[in-house]
């Protein structure tokens, strides 16, 4: 059975996204990451 | 096979490629952030803040800068010069035989930044005009007996006026002109004019400003050639020629001139604009004109008026994406102005602009100068009526290059455009971030955006109109 994929040449561009979507969540997650060390790092510091 | 999908609308790509031409970008993309980490890991002092000129041989400047190649190649660019606007004005009107529109368009226009990025700052010696102001000056100085006193640049327009002007000129070529299936669709007797019209200005702006501010400031050719002449490892300092460490130059190139960054943008939106007007954009093009038209606007204004709007959002979107970089920077702690940044970043697009020269532009200059050293030199008013060096009758040789050679050197170009983009600016983030591992975390957002200028330059090529 064909899949109906007659027009996903349309749709090609969202290939070309992809990649660039994926290093900016990269991004985004690591500098949260960071964020949340760089936190706990000076709640660790503070006197108790 | 999964990646055998019928297309019944999409543009077919002319190659004949062993992979979809979509998983190229995603190969480059992680190519680029290969590159990313290997720079955080082993790159950890700036190596380019310093150019490590040395001087070349003494002849050589001697045989460079003499009066007699001075006079000799100044001489050349305005008899070519001239040559051009009288083919264009009483030459034929079809732009692919009148011997105008490839030297305006192609061989200058493309060639300089080609010989500039190998060779260093070329173009002065061949300016026609400032060969023609030279000489001007140089009467002047003659008969008036004192310098032509000229008044002083203001500062705060830096390179603006260059930025504008180029914007205007790639307007004239892709928008203004009206492509018939040509390489340039301008028409040569408007060519003809807008040389006139320029040299005017130029000459004007040189009699006000004087010639070196003005080369240095406003003039679109000397800036923008002169900006590509910043990676080369060829200079001039002090009046004598010397080498430098590649790409060193460029560092300093847009930190102190305003309007430096926008050269550099307008350089990348208008080639990737060119590319995209008769493929990506191509639909949203007859979508967003007819609803022009059926304002009651004629159909060459409105093609005028809807190129214009997307070259215009072209510029606006590759400037976001830029400024969007430079604003994830500024959320790393220590980083400077947000002024600062931008400037300060700049450089690092000038290796992106001549990987979209090349990749857009060169199997073009590889077609075009067959006609240009051969049919157009010998008939260069395209009347049939001369053949001054025996060649009126050669031809194109579009073999020269097989679709699948241009794609893989499409791709080459981007990618190493992009990586060396990518060096360019982890080593300055080294100086404003003097720990390696802050100045690393803040250029996640110029990997971002060499990722985005990569994919988006890929796409354009790959639907075709490149």
């Amino acid at each position: 059975m064909a899949l109906p994929l007659a027009h996903i040449g349309h749709w090609l561009w969202v290939f070309y996204v992809i990649p660039i979507l994926i290093v900016i969540a990269g991004i985004i997650r690591s500098t949260r990451a960071e964020k949340k060390r760089e936190r706990e790092e000076a709640e660790g510091k503070k006197p108790r | 096979m999964i990646f055998d999908l019928p297309e019944a609308h999409a543009l077919v790509a002319k190659q004949d490629l062993p992979i979809p031409a979509w998983l190229f970008a995603w190969a480059a993309s992680i190519v680029l952030i290969a590159s990313f980490f290997a720079l955080a890991a082993a790159w950890r002092k700036p190596q380019f803040e310093e150019e490590s000129w040395r001087p070349s041989a003494a002849w050589l400047t001697t045989v460079l800068r003499s009066w007699p190649l001075q006079v000799l190649c100044g001489g050349l660019g305005v008899f070519l010069l001239g040559v051009g606007i009288y083919s264009a004005i009483h030459g034929t009107e079809a732009p692919d035989r009148n011997f105008a529109i490839t030297f305006f368009f192609v061989t200058a226009w493309i060639g300089f930044p080609f010989a500039s990025a190998l060779l260093g700052n070329v173009f002065p010696i061949f300016n026609p005009w400032r060969a023609i102001a030279r000489v001007a000056g140089r009467a002047h100085s003659l008969v008036a007996r004192r310098r032509m006193p000229h008044l002083a640049y203001p500062e705060k327009l830096g390179r603006w006026p260059a930025a504008a002007g180029l914007l205007g000129f790639v307007w004239l070529e892709v928008v203004y002109g009206s492509s018939g299936g040509v390489a340039v669709g301008l028409e040569p007797h408007a060519a003809g004019v807008a040389a006139c019209v320029y040299s005017v200005y130029t000459l004007t702006m040189m009699a006000l400003f004087g010639t070196d501010v003005w080369c240095s400031r406003g003039e679109i050719f000397s800036v923008y050639f002169g900006m590509f002449s910043q990676l080369a490892p060829f200079g001039l300092k002090d009046g004598r020629i010397g080498r430098r460490r590649p790409l060193a130059a460029a560092t300093h190139w847009a930190t102190t001139v305003p309007g430096s960054t926008a050269v550099v943008i307008a350089s990348i939106a208008s080639t990737s604009f060119d590319g995209a007007e008769d493929g990506a954009y191509k639909q949203g093009l007859a979508h967003v004109g007819s609803w022009i038209e059926g304002l009651g606007v004629g159909p060459l204004a409105t093609i005028r008026i809807t190129d214009s709007l997307f070259m215009a959002a072209t510029v606006l979107a590759v400037a976001g994406v830029y400024l969007l970089g430079v604003k994830g920077m500024r959320s790393v702690p220590g980083a400077p102005a947000f002024r600062t940044l931008t400037r300060g970043f700049a450089h690092s697009l000038i290796p992106i602009a001549l990987a979209y020269l090349v990749a857009h532009y060169f199997s073009l200059f590889v077609y075009q100068e067959q006609a240009q050293f051969t049919y157009l030199f010998s008939d260069p008013l395209g009347t049939s009526t001369t053949d001054l060096f025996g060649t009126a009758e050669y031809g194109i040789d579009f073999n020269a290059l097989t679709p699948n050679i241009i794609w893989y050197v499409q791709v080459a170009a981007l990618l190493v455009g992009h990586v060396v983009g990518l060096t360019l600016a982890h080593d300055r983030a080294l100086v404003y971030w003097p720990d390696y591992r802050r100045a690393s975390r803040s250029q996640y957002w110029m990997l971002a955006v060499m990722v985005a200028f990569t994919c988006f330059g890929l796409y354009l090529l790959s639907v075709g109109g490149a």
